[in-house]
Formats: C-alpha cells, sequence, structure tokens
C-alpha cells in the first residue's frame, strides 16, 4: 500500500499534465481559428434573470461558431467565385477541430475535474487539512492563471450554464435524499433562518454599505442605496454549494447539518425576490410603497409557486412511476426529468426553481420508491451522486478560474467593510433569531449550535452567478461588486472552511452518529408518534402530531392507492423498512465477505442464494475442491434423513405458493421452509444444488457464531442458511400465506412447527431447516 | 377546551398539582378546563367511556392503551389528579435545571418518560415486554395486511436486536439503551404543557 501509495502521486500527475498541456497545446489552435477557447457557449440568455444583459457580454459567442465553423471546413471540392479550381490529393488523415470542439472541451474540462478529485483523496494529508471546495478553488486558480499566462482569455462561469446546468444536480440530490423527518420537525427553525435570517442580512450589509459609501474621501459615493442594498441581497444569501461541500467533510451532528443546509436551500426564494426587486428598483426614480407590497407578495408568490409547481411535478412523477414495471432500464429517467422539469418551468415564470426542485424530490420520492425495482433505486441514486459531485467540482474550479479571467476592481474600503459586515450581520443575525426561536424550541440551540450555524454562513457560487447577472449599463460598479463578492466567497470557503473542522473538535460540538437505523428504532418512533398524537388528543390540542396523524391517513387512504402500483400501495411503512433493512444487510453480509471464516462453500452458496437466476450447479461444482463436495454431500445426507422425518412428520398437503411480491419479499428471513414435498428429497443434484444449509454440527455452529458476531443477521438458525431467500415465488392462489408449510395457517401442526422452527433449539439439529430452496423457478 | 376558563381556586389540590407535575397555573387551569369538558356529566370523574369519546382516539392504533394508561389497576374512575399526573410526563424538559439531590425525580424526566412508554407496552407488569407482547404492538401499529408469519419475524428481530441478557425479553434497560439515539426529550414532550 506504501509503495502504491507513493507511486500513485506521479502516476496521478500525468493525467493531469497530459489535460493542461492539451488544452494548452489547442488554445493556440484555436486561436489561430479566430475562435476563442470558451467552452460555455450562451445558447440563448436565461429567461430566469432579465434578459438585458446578452448583448454585452464579453465577446459574442453565439455568432462566432457558426461563421467560422462554415469558413474552416475543409471540403475539398468547394470552389469560391475566382478562384482557380484545384485538385487536392485525398485527404487520408484530416484534423476537424471544431467538429468536435464544444462536447471535446466539455469532456475535458469534466474530466479534469474529477481526475482533481481522484488526486486529492490520493494523497490524504492534504485533504485532512484542507477542505476539497479549497483545493479546487486553488486549482481552477492554477489553471485560470496558466491559459492566461499561454495569452488566451480564460473562460468564465457563465451564469445561464451554471443555473442551467451546474446547480440542479446538487440541489435535486440534495432534495431527493433530504432527511424529512429532521426537516419538518425543525421547519420553523428553519424558516426564521431562511427568510428573516436572509432579509436581515441583505438590509443590515446593504444599509451599511451605503453609509460607508457615504463616506466623503473613498470615491464610493455615486453608488445609491438601492445599488448597495441589490448588493446586500446578492451576497448575504448561505449557499447551498458550498455548505454541503464543507458540512459533508465535517460529519456535524444531523440537526445543525438541517439548520444550515435547509436554511441556504430556503433562502433561494428570498434571494430570488429581492434580487428582481433591487434591480427592477434601480431603474425607477422613485420608490412608492406600492411597489414595496408588490414585493412583499411576490416573496409569497414565488416561494409557494416554485413549491406549488414542484409538487405537481412530483405527483406526475409518481403517477408515472406506477406504471413502469415493464420497462425498468428508464425508471431513473423519468425521476431526472420531471424533476429538472420542475426546475426549468418554475425559472420560467421567475419562481424559485431550488425550492420547487426539492418539493418534487421530496414529494415523489415515497411513492416512486415504492414502485420503481431495486436496481433503478441504486441507479437513482448513483447518478445524483455523481452528477452532483462533478458539479460542485467544475462549479468550485470555474470560481477559480473566473477570479483570474474577471476583470476586477480592487478599493480597499468596500471590499474590506462588505467582509466585516458580512461577518457581524450574520453573527447578530443568527444570536437574535436563536434567541426569539429558542422560546418556542422544546430542544433550545445552545451557544455552541448558534456559534455553528453562524459559522457556517458560508458564501459560494449563487452569489458569484448573481453578481455576474448584472449589466453594465445600470451597473458601473459591477467589477467591484464581483471583486468584493468573490473575496467575500473566498474568505469564507477558506478561512471559515478551513477552520471549522478543528473548531468542531475543540468545541467539542455531537458529531453525526454512524450506526444505522435499527428496526427497534423504526418501531419505537411510529409507537411514539402514536402515542403523542393520542396524548395531543385528549388535552384537545391541534399540534404538530395531529396534523402529521391526519396527513398520514390522508396518504394512506387516498394518495397511495392512486400514485403506488400493486399491491405495495397496502403495504405498511413499518414492514417496508423492514425489507429494506433485509435487502441491505444480505448484500452487505455478502459484500464484506463475513462469511469468510466458513468454508468456502457456504459463502459461495449463499451469494448463489441472492442471485437466484444463476444456474446452481453451474455456479457450486466448479468451485469446491473435492473434499469439500464429499463433507458437503456427507453432512446433507444426514441431516437430510432427519428433515425428512420431520417433514414426514408435518406435511400433508402441497405447498401453497405465495400470493404476492409483497408477501414473498416478506418472507426474507422468514422462510426456513419454502420447500414444496413435492420436490424429492432424497434427489442429490437438488442438494448439491442448494447446500445452502452447513449442516453439520460444527459448520452450523460456526455459521451462527460468525453471524452473530457480526451483528448484521439476526442468530435465527432457519434465517442464516440460506443467507436471506431473495426470489419471489410465483404468486399463487391468493389468501393463502402460508409460507411455512402448505395446509390452513391455523392448524396446530403449523404453528408448531412454525414456533419449532423459529426456536433456537438446544441442538443445532432443528436448524438445518432449508435444504429444499426453490432452485429458481 | 371549556368555553369558561376555570378560576384557579376552583381547581381542588390546586397547589399539590403544581408542586408535583411542575405545570404552571395557567397550564393546570387550562387542564382543568379540558378535564371539565370531556366529563360530560360533571361527576368530577372520568371514565373510559368518555375518553372513548374522543373521536381522534378511536382511529388511533394505540388509543385503547392510552386511555387505560389513565386508569389505575382495575379501577374505573380517574380524577383530575390522576388524569394530570399522566400528562405531567410530557411536559418539556426544562434545560439547565441541574439534578437537584434532594427533590425526588421529576415527572417529565427521560426516565419517567421512558417508563410511561415502557409501561405501555409492558402491559401485564412484569418488567420486560415479551414477544407476545411486542407482538400485539406490532399487529396494532400495523394492521391486518399484514401475515402472522411476517410479523413474528418482524417481533423477532426486534427483540433479538434489543436483547442483550438473551432472556428473549427486553427489559427496561435495554428498552432505554435501544432508544437512546431517538431524543426522547424532544419526541415525548409537548409544547403546550408547559
Amino acid at each position: 500500500m506504501q509503495a502504491k501509495g507513493s507511486r500513485a502521486p506521479s502516476l496521478r500527475a500525468l493525467p493531469f499534465l497530459f489535460i493542461v498541456a492539451a488544452l494548452l497545446g489547442l488554445l493556440p489552435l484555436l486561436h489561430s481559428h479566430g475562435l476563442q477557447p470558451n467552452p460555455m457557449l450562451a445558447s440563448e440568455p436565461p429567461h430566469h434573470y432579465p434578459a438585458v444583459i446578452s448583448g454585452s457580454e464579453p465577446g459574442d459567442f453565439t455568432a462566432a461558431p457558426h461563421d467560422v465553423s462554415q469558413e474552416i471546413r475543409p471540403l475539398p471540392n468547394r470552389t469560391s467565385p475566382g478562384h482557380v479550381k484545384y485538385r487536392k490529393a485525398f485527404p487520408v488523415l484530416g484534423i476537424d477541430y471544431t467538429h468536435v470542439r464544444i462536447p471535446f472541451e466539455i469532456s475535458l474540462w469534466i474530466l479534469l475535474a474529477c481526475l482533481m478529485k481522484l488526486g486529492f483523496h490520493v494523497i490524504p494529508s492534504v485533504s485532512n487539512i484542507v477542505p476539497e471546495s479549497c483545493l479546487l478553488i486553488v486549482v481552477g486558480l492554477l489553471v485560470g492563471g496558466l491559459i492566461k499566462g499561454v495569452g488566451e482569455s480564460p473562460p468564465i462561469l457563465k451564469s445561464d450554464i451554471f443555473f442551467l446546468f451546474l446547480l440542479p444536480p446538487i440541489i435535486l440530490d440534495a432534495g431527493y435524499f433530504l432527511p424529512l423527518r429532521q426537516f419538518t420537525e425543525n421547519l420553523g427553525t428553519i424558516l426564521i433562518f431562511a427568510v428573516v435570517g436572509t432579509l436581515w442580512n441583505a438590509f443590515f450589509l446593504g444599509g451599511l454599505m451605503y453609509a460607508v459609501c457615504q463616506i466623503s474621501g473613498t470615491g464610493l459615493s455615486h453608488i445609491g442605496l438601492l445599488a448597495n442594498l441589490l448588493f446586500g441581497s446578492i451576497i448575504s444569501a448561505v449557499d447551498p454549494v458550498a455548505v454541503l461541500a464543507v458540512f459533508e467533510e465535517i460529519h456535524i451532528n444531523e440537526l445543525l447539518h438541517i439548520l444550515v443546509f435547509g436554511e441556504s436551500l430556503l433562502n433561494d426564494a428570498v434571494t430570488v425576490v429581492l434580487y428582481h426587486l433591487f434591480e427592477e428598483f434601480a431603474n425607477f426614480e422613485q420608490v412608492t410603497v406600492t411597489d414595496i407590497i408588490l414585493g412583499f407578495l411576490s416573496f409569497f408568490v414565488v416561494s409557494l409557486g416554485g413549491v406549488f409547481v414542484g409538487v405537481i411535478y412530483g405527483v406526475i412523477a409518481a403517477f408515472t412511476s406506477r406504471f413502469t414495471s415493464h420497462i425498468r432500464v428508464i425508471e431513473p429517467l423519468f425521476v431526472f426529468l420531471y424533476s429538472y422539469m420542475a426546475y426549468l418551468s418554475a425559472e420560467l415564470f421567475h419562481l424559485s426553481g431550488i425550492m420547487a426542485l426539492i418539493a418534487s424530490g421530496v414529494v415523489m420520492r415515497p411513492y416512486v420508491e415504492a414502485n420503481i425495482s431495486h436496481k433503478s433505486h441504486t441507479t437513482i441514486k448513483y447518478f445524483l451522486k455523481m452528477w452532483s459531485s462533478v458539479s460542485e467540482t467544475l462549479i468550485f474550479i470555474f470560481l477559480g478560474v473566473s477570479t483570474v479571467a474577471g476583470q476586477h476592481y480592487w478599493n480597499w474600503t468596500f471590499i474590506i467593510s462588505t467582509l466585516i459586515f458580512c461577518l457581524i450581520a450574520r453573527v447578530l443575525g443568527v444570536l437574535g433569531l436563536t434567541w426569539f426561536i429558542n422560546k418556542f424550541r422544546i430542544v433550545k440551540l445552545t451557544p455552541k449550535d448558534q456559534f455553528i450555524i453562524a459559522y457556517g454562513g458560508l458564501r459560494g457560487a449563487i452569489a458569484f452567478s448573481l453578481g455576474y447577472l448584472l449589466d453594465y449599463e445600470h451597473f458601473g460598479m459591477r467589477d467591484m461588486f464581483l471583486t468584493a463578492i468573490i473575496t467575500v466567497i473566498f474568505f469564507t470557503v477558506f478561512v471559515q472552511g478551513m477552520t471549522i473542522r478543528p473548531l468542531v473538535d475543540l468545541l467539542a460540538v455531537k458529531k453525526k452518529q454512524e450506526t444505522k437505523r435499527s428496526i427497534n428504532e423504526e418501531i419505537h418512533t411510529q409507537f411514539l408518534d402514536h402515542l403523542l398524537t393520542g396524548i395531543e388528543d385528549i388535552c384537545g390540542h391541534y399540534g404538530h402530531h395531529h396534523w402529521k396523524d391526519k396527513l398520514n391517513r390522508f396518504n394512506k387512504k387516498y394518495v397511495k392507492k392512486c400514485l403506488i402500483a400493486g399491491e405495495r400501495s397496502k403495504e405498511p411503512q413499518l414492514i417496508a423498512f423492514y425489507h429494506k433493512m433485509e435487502m441491505k444487510q444480505a448484500i452487505e453480509l455478502v459484500e464484506s465477505g463475513g462469511l469468510g471464516k466458513i468454508p468456502s462453500a457456504i459463502s459461495t452458496v449463499s451469494m448463489q442464494n441472492i442471485n437466484p437466476k444463476a444456474l446452481p450447479v453451474k455456479r457450486i461444482l466448479p468451485a469446491l475442491s473435492k473434499n469439500k463436495e464429499e463433507e458437503i454431500r456427507k453432512i446433507l445426507r444426514n441431516n437430510l434423513q432427519k428433515t425428512r422425518q420431520r417433514i414426514n412428520n408435518y406435511l400433508t398437503v402441497p405447498a401453497h405458493k405465495l400470493d404476492s411480491p409483497t408477501m414473498s419479499r416478506a418472507r426474507i428471513g422468514s422462510d426456513p421452509l419454502a420447500y414444496e414435498p413435492k420436490s424429492d428429497s432424497g434427489n442429490l443434484p437438488i442438494i448439491t444444488i442448494d447446500p445452502a444449509s452447513p449442516q453439520s454440527p460444527e459448520s452450523v455452529d460456526l455459521v451462527n457464531e460468525e453471524l452473530k458476531g457480526t451483528s448484521c443477521l439476526p442468530p435465527s438458525p432457519e434465517e442464516d442458511e440460506e443467507g436471506l431467500v431473495m426470489h419471489v415465488m410465483e404468486p399463487s392462489s391468493p389468501g393463502t400465506d402460508n409460507v411455512f408449510t402448505p395446509g390452513a395457517s391455523d392448524s396446530p401442526s403449523n404453528q408448531r412447527m412454525m414456533r419449532c422452527l423459529s426456536d433456537p433449539g438446544p441442538q443445532p439439529e432443528p436448524e438445518e431447516g432449508e435444504p429444499f430452496i426453490p432452485k429458481g423457478k | 377546551m371549556g368555553c369558561q376558563s376555570s378560576h384557579p381556586s376552583a381547581i381542588p389540590e390546586l397547589e399539590e398539582i403544581m408542586q408535583e407535575t411542575g405545570f404552571s397555573q395557567a397550564s393546570v387551569v387550562r387542564l382543568y378546563d379540558r378535564f371539565q369538558a370531556l366529563d360530560k356529566q360533571q361527576k368530577g370523574y372520568l371514565s373510559k367511556y368518555d375518553l372513548q369519546g374522543i373521536g381522534e382516539l378511536a382511529v388511533n392504533p394505540l388509543g385503547e392503551r392510552i386511555i387505560n394508561a389513565f386508569f389505575k389497576e382495575g379501577e374505573e374512575l380517574t380524577n383530575f389528579r390522576s388524569f394530570i399526573r399522566v400528562l405531567a410526563h410530557f411536559r418539556p424538559v426544562e434545560e439547565g435545571k441541574s439534578k437537584e439531590t434532594g427533590r425526588p425525580e421529576p415527572m417529565n424526566s427521560r426516565l419517567r418518560k421512558l417508563q410511561f412508554a415502557f409501561q405501555l407496552y409492558d402491559q401485564d407488569s412484569d418488567g420486560k415486554i415479551s414477544r407476545d407482547e411486542m407482538l400485539q404492538v406490532l399487529r396494532l401499529m400495523v394492521g391486518i395486511q399484514v401475515t402472522e408469519e411476517q410479523l413474528a419475524c418482524i417481533a423477532e428481530r426486534t427483540i433479538q436486536e434489543a436483547d442483550q441478557d438473551g432472556d428473549g425479553a427486553i427489559s427496561f434497560e435495554e428498552f432505554a439503551t435501544s432508544v437512546e439515539k431517538l431524543n426522547i426529550e424532544q419526541r415525548m414532550s409537548l409544547r403546550l404543557l408547559k
């Protein structure tokens, strides 16, 4: 590992160098064609923000490629009028860079971003001290510097690229996997921080900056109040990307995480409204009361409208997923597309796109997850993580590059005072609001919590992009604003981002608890929910629990029926949770190789049980050595006798198969005897097919011990042998759910056997349970 | 809630109640109003029938058990003092109130809350939640769609997860351990009952 580690950085460096060299090498090539090396073309002005700025972009890209590409296409037979026709040799090998230019450069940038991410993790020492976001910005600075050094102008993070392509994946990832329980429990707090906090920040900062600008001698007195307020509103919003990037690494406890993160998400509505407001007002001569009232109103429209749009799309997505059982492969695409459409639709109407995205993710998730296959679920999860990760990396890199590329105007007074007032505003805001909020909270926020919340108010790329959208016409001081914004971003990300980890350790803030949710917790949580609802009803109080309970009931009664396909609409939450847990554990067990101590046969066997489709015979036999095979056969033969006897005692009627996927899925772990008595137990091939149960007492004990050791599986005997039978047995006559044995579920002999089987008997003997896994029907 | 507020002097044993439960006078008055509103025949006592008249409790899976928790073993009626004693468990925990050694454990402490919840599980009061009791609770919460075996499986699993001393049942300590992460102080508190 050591050698590999030492070699790897140098190895890794090679691709970096290659990338950078490629980039640089191509630039002169492009330059010679009169193109600017900007991979980000603004195809059309963004709808979200006023389109007045499209004309003023440095360098008109929309026109350039078309002309030039026509110009340089090497059509051998093309004759321009007046030229003598000449015959070229047929080009065996040619270069047509312009043909692939845009995708090529985009891919190059993304590749660079990913390689950077890789590199940081290969060199762990650095990434322990410096958060990844800082490193990425530095890389961006370097790359930007390199490009500038070559004489090209580096690309700037264009706002519409940012808002339309880079931001949505991150927000969707956040929204889809939002821990809903904590979010709703703290919703009041989060809303107050997001709305009131941001407003306070904006006005406080704007006002103070205006005062600063009025001080004579700074040369800033031309900046009006509205411009300052606009600046304040841009810089005051806590940025979800930056918060995510930094907080992910420090593993802080869930309450603080959701408070800061929730605030960063929900303040988008406020930011949008304030931005538009002040931008419009800056054009007006006078601001009347009507305008202010309209502004106030627009806040509600923007936020609630955004949520409404999100909910609509979420419901449609959930409904669509109900019918996708036949085309499983495109299921993830529905989730992505509907969410993205929600975002775009909200942006279309100047509503809050972020809130729409969050709302759609939150609404669609429970229903979609009930409908889609397990693989689709995994796909969605990993695609979202992948996209958001890449987006985040790109954003930070481009922040660095844009810093180098942009025109800056440095004014000491303005920028330093911005920085100071930002910090002061944040601290005061958090302190004041917490004092107010603590009156209503059951679990109060301690000063430590307040410090972290204040310290975690990071600014990021959203502020930059919003600043970038300002046009020169109305805001001549745009460059100064941008410089100030970048300074604040750098300060918060570098200084606060780097120091927050040691501070968290120093203050001994509670960290996130890593353990998984157990079924106990789930049961007790639901139990307490019901209990509290009951107590609230007795007190006659319509509180938090009461409404939640009503919502749940409504959901169960009407909504689930519409949006979830088939039987699962009736599945209680507890059962769904149980399934998920069992599946996870089964997969973990296999992946971790937790059965390592046990003869390899058994682990192979467990694996094969997870994947029932694999032809068992082919899998098992080659894997076993002769001795093992013999051993297993002997063991099986012995135990078979005993099992046969028991079967003869208890069984009378052919087994009823399970009646629904739900029920059969519920058999996970509860399925010791999913056999059919018809199957000829004496048939050795069958036995070799599923030597699911380690038949010898020793191996049984080994299994049990091993499994007891790993807390994954319960040591209940009948469950571990087959390593959790996963596959679905064909549905059969509905109404009979009897797994264990054929016959009526209530017959006493069945019950006796059930109990017998579920009882960890004194000898290992009754445990073998399962030589008769249905062989991949 | 009653349409007119009762005068504090009308409440019997007001001082003792405030002392015992830690409620403020306003809360006690409010709860007394509620008590009287529930007590439709003005008996001064509540019977199970009165509590069952609350509509929402009827659809609550744990409705029966909650109602029974208000009544002592074998009794059919409960007076205001017992009524409010039960509700005292759900008072929010005060921050910063250090454990004064002289005083008895306050009724809304984490321990007491857990004990109350444990009692609701442990119907036969043997100090343990047996598999059957767990099964009953599961059956109540989950409804009718789930089969017996599934539930048995889940109950089994639950017991095994929590059971540390291997006796096949969950004792109070094991119960407390398994809900450690659940932030009981917040979950089992009603802001209303300050």
